[in-house]
C-alpha cells in the first residue's frame, strides 16, 4: 500500500492535552476548511462552522460512546501479565482484542489459542483464533457477558491512551458531548469539539443532524508493519430507519450530507443498497475507503488531521484529490496545526 | 394504567423510599426498562423481586453506585445506555442524603460530611444530566428533579441538604432556559414530608402515622415522565398539592405553601 502522497509530521504539533486543559473551549480548537471543486483552503476556528454550511445541509454524527477498553491480566498457567485492548465486540459475544506481552520478548509469554488469562476480582478470559487479516488481533470469550461484563469494564478498565499524550486523561475526555451508545475502543475524534450550545444552534439555522453508530476499533496495533498496512477490523454499526431517511431525503433533495467523521463514512457507504439508496440496518463492515472508491451517501466530511501513513489520507482522497490535500496539509504544517484525538479538525466541503 | 408503556427510565435512590415506589409505579404505567441506582444492591434485587412478581416483561437493570464517585456515574450510565441500546426517555434525579443527624447547625457542619451532601445531591445529578442527555436529545424525554421546600427557603439547621436543594432549584432552572426549544424537558417536584427513613431521621419527633405515604405522592412524577407533560418545561410542582379528582398538571410552588 502507497501514500497517495507524503509528508513530514513534526512531533511538537501533537495536541497533548484536551483544548479545555490547554486554554481553549472544547470547540476552540482550529478549523482548516478545503474546497473539495477549487482548491481553496481557508483557516478558521471551530465555533464558526456553521458559516461554511448552509440551510438544508445534513449533519451525521457518530454516536458512540468510548468504553475503558485496557484491561490487565496474567496468563494462568504461566503468570506472564498481558494487557488486553479491547477492539471489537463481535456477534457471538466474543471480542477482538489485541494482546500485549508485558515481558521484553513479545512472543514469549506462551499465547495461544485455548490459553486462560486471569484477570481481577476472579474474571477470566479465554483467548480463541487470532484474526485472519490482522495476527495482531485474538479473539477472546470473556468469563461473564452482558451488563456484567459492562459493570466489570468500567470498575477496572481504562481508556485507551497513546504515549503522546501530556497526563492520563480519565475517560470522559475520550467522549464527544453527544456519545451515547458504548462501545468504542477509540472515541470517534471528528466530533470532539462540539458543544451542545452548537448541537442546540444548528435546527435554528436550518441545518440537520441525524446519528448513526459505529463502535470504533484500535487506530493502532503497536506494529509499525501492521499499522502501515492497516488493514480494518471489522467493527459493529447501526443506521435507524429515520437516519437512513434523513440521509436519502437530504441527496434527493440535492442538499449536501456531511460526515462527522471517517466512521459515519464507512458506515453509509457500506449501507448502499441495490437502489443506490442508504440501508438502516445493523451490521458489521470492513470496508476500506480508497482513492478509487466513488462515493455515493456523503458530500463533505469533518475530520481530523491525519498522520502520514497511507490509510488514512486514503479515504480523503476519496473526496479531493491527493495534490489538494498535500497542498492544506502542507499549510496546516506550516501554520502549525495540531494533529491527533485532542487537536485541529479538516473540512472537506 | 399504560402512561408509560415503552418507555425507558432511570431512577436515582431506587432501593427504598420515594425512589423505589417510583420504580414499582412505573413499572405499573407500562414502562419497558428500568434502571434503577442506589448503594445497595441488596434492597435493589428486592425492588426488581417485587416488580417482576406483576410485571415479569420489565426490563430491570440495577446498578449499584456510589454517586459521590465520578466513575461510578459513568459505570451507571454506561450500563444503562447498554441495556437501553443509547436511549432513554425519562431520568428521575431522586437520590439525596440527608448528612449528619441530629442536623447540626452551619457553624457546627464538618467539612467532610457538607462535601458529601453537595457531591450526592447537587453534582451527581449534574452529571447524570450530562452524560445521559444525548441518549434523550433524538427522542425527547423528560428528566425529574427531586427537591424540597428546605431548597427554597432558608430553614435553620437544614444544614448542607438545603444547601444542595437550593442548588438543585438553581440548576433546574439554567438547564431548563437552555433546553427550551429541544426535545428535552427538565422539571422540580417538591414531594413533601413522606413517610421515609430520610424524613423520620430529620425530625425523629414526627408521628410517621401522620406522615404520607410515597405512594401518595407518584402521580405527579408519573404525569411528567408521560407524553402529556411534553410541552412542561422549567416548571415547579407540589406533588401533595395535586388534586386526585382533576386532571390536573399541578400546582406551582407560587400557589400553595410547601413542605420541608
Amino acid at each position: 500500500m502507497t501514500a497517495p502522497f507524503t509528508f513530514s509530521l513534526p512531533a511538537e504539533l501533537t495536541a497533548r492535552e484536551p483544548p479545555e486543559r490547554r486554554g481553549l473551549s472544547r470547540d476552540g480548537v482550529r478549523l482548516l476548511v478545503l474546497n473539495r471543486r477549487s482548491g481553496k483552503v481557508e483557516h478558521a476556528r471551530f465555533h464558526q462552522l456553521t458559516g461554511y454550511l448552509r440551510p438544508g445541509d445534513l449533519l451525521v454524527f457518530n454516536s458512540s460512546r468510548t468504553i475503558p477498553a485496557v484491561l490487565e491480566g496474567h496468563t494462568a498457567s504461566t503468570a506472564n501479565d498481558v494487557e488486553l485492548r479491547l477492539a471489537e465486540h463481535l456477534p457471538d459475544d466474543s471480542w477482538l482484542a489485541l494482546l500485549r506481552c508485558r515481558a521484553v520478548d513479545d512472543c514469549g509469554c506462551g499465547l495461544e489459542e485455548g490459553v486462560r488469562i486471569d484477570l481481577e476480582d476472579g474474571f477470566s478470559v479465554v483467548v480463541g483464533n487470532r484474526h485472519d487479516q490482522i495476527p495482531r488481533l485474538w479473539r477472546l470469550r470473556f468469563s461473564v457477558t452482558g451488563s456484567t461484563l459492562i459493570d466489570y469494564l468500567y470498575r477496572l478498565g481504562r481508556p485507551v491512551r497513546y504515549e503522546y499524550v501530556a497526563k492520563p486523561w480519565g475517560l470522559d475526555y475520550y467522549q464527544t458531548v453527544y456519545a451515547s451508545e458504548p462501545g468504542s475502543a477509540e472515541m470517534p475524534s471528528a466530533g470532539r469539539a462540539f458543544t451542545w450550545r452548537m448541537l442546540l444552534d444548528l435546527p435554528k439555522r436550518g441545518i440537520e443532524t441525524t446519528r448513526i453508530v459505529l463502535h470504533a476499533g484500535l487506530s493502532s496495533y503497536l506494529d509499525d508493519e501492521a499499522d502501515a498496512c492497516h488493514a480494518a477490523a471489522e467493527e459493529e454499526y447501526f443506521i435507524r430507519e429515520e437516519a437512513a431517511q434523513a440521509i436519502n431525503r437530504a441527496k434527493k433533495n440535492g442538499h449536501r450530507v456531511i460526515a462527522v467523521g471517517t466512521t459515519v463514512v464507512r458506515a453509509l457507504e457500506s449501507s448502499i443498497g441495490p437502489d443506490g439508496r442508504v440501508q438502516a440496518g445493523h451490521r458489521y463492515t470492513s470496508l476500506r475507503v480508497t482513492p478509487a472508491h466513488r462515493l455515493r451517501s456523503v458530500d463533505g466530511l469533518l475530520t481530523g488531521l491525519h498522520e502520514p501513513e497511507a490509510s488514512h489520507l486514503d479515504l480523503l482522497a476519496a473526496f479531493v484529490s491527493p495534490e489538494r490535500i498535500r497542498q492544506a496539509y502542507a499549510q496546516a504544517v506550516e501554520r502549525r496545526y495540531l494533529w491527533h484525538e485532542f487537536g485541529d479538525l479538516n473540512l472537506i466541503i | 394504567m399504560s402512561r408509560l408503556r415503552g418507555k425507558l427510565a432511570l431512577i436515582t435512590g431506587a432501593s427504598r423510599g420515594l425512589g423505589r415506589q417510583l420504580a414499582i409505579d412505573f413499572a405499573c404505567e407500562g414502562v419497558a426498562g428500568l434502571a434503577l441506582v442506589a448503594r445497595n444492591a441488596v434492597a435493589l434485587s428486592g425492588v426488581r423481586e417485587s416488580i417482576l412478581a406483576g410485571r415479569p416483561d420489565v426490563n430491570i437493570v440495577c446498578i449499584e453506585a456510589d454517586l459521590t464517585r465520578e466513575a461510578d456515574i459513568e459505570r451507571a450510565v454506561a450500563t444503562t445506555l447498554v441495556a437501553f441500546r443509547g436511549r432513554l426517555d425519562v431520568l428521575v434525579n431522586n437520590a439525596a442524603i440527608l448528612g449528619p443527624t441530629p442536623l447540626p447547625y452551619l457553624l457546627d457542619y464538618p467539612l467532610e460530611d457538607f462535601r458529601a451532601v453537595l457531591e450526592t445531591n447537587l453534582i451527581a445529578p449534574f452529571v447524570l444530566i450530562q452524560r445521559l442527555l444525548p441518549a434523550m436529545t433524538e427522542h425527547g424525554g423528560s428528566i425529574i428533579n427531586v427537591s424540597s421546600d428546605a431548597g427554597v427557603v432558608g430553614y435553620a439547621g437544614w444544614g448542607a441538604y438545603g444547601i444542595s436543594k437550593f442548588g438543585i432549584e438553581g440548576l433546574s432552572r439554567t438547564w431548563a432556559a437552555e433546553l427550551a426549544g429541544s426535545k428535552v424537558r427538565l422539571n422540580i417536584v417538591d414531594p413533601g414530608s413522606m413517610n421515609t427513613d430520610m424524613y423520620r431521621a430529620s425530625d425523629p419527633s414526627a408521628d410517621p402515622d401522620e406522615l404520607t405515604d410515597p405512594a401518595d405522592v407518584t402521580e405527579i412524577f408519573v404525569h411528567l415522565a408521560s407524553d402529556a407533560s411534553r410541552h412542561v418545561n422549567g416548571e415547579r410542582f407540589l406533588a401533595q398539592e395535586l388534586d386526585p379528582d382533576h386532571d390536573t398538571e399541578g400546582v406551582s410552588s407560587s400557589e400553595a405553601e410547601g413542605n420541608r
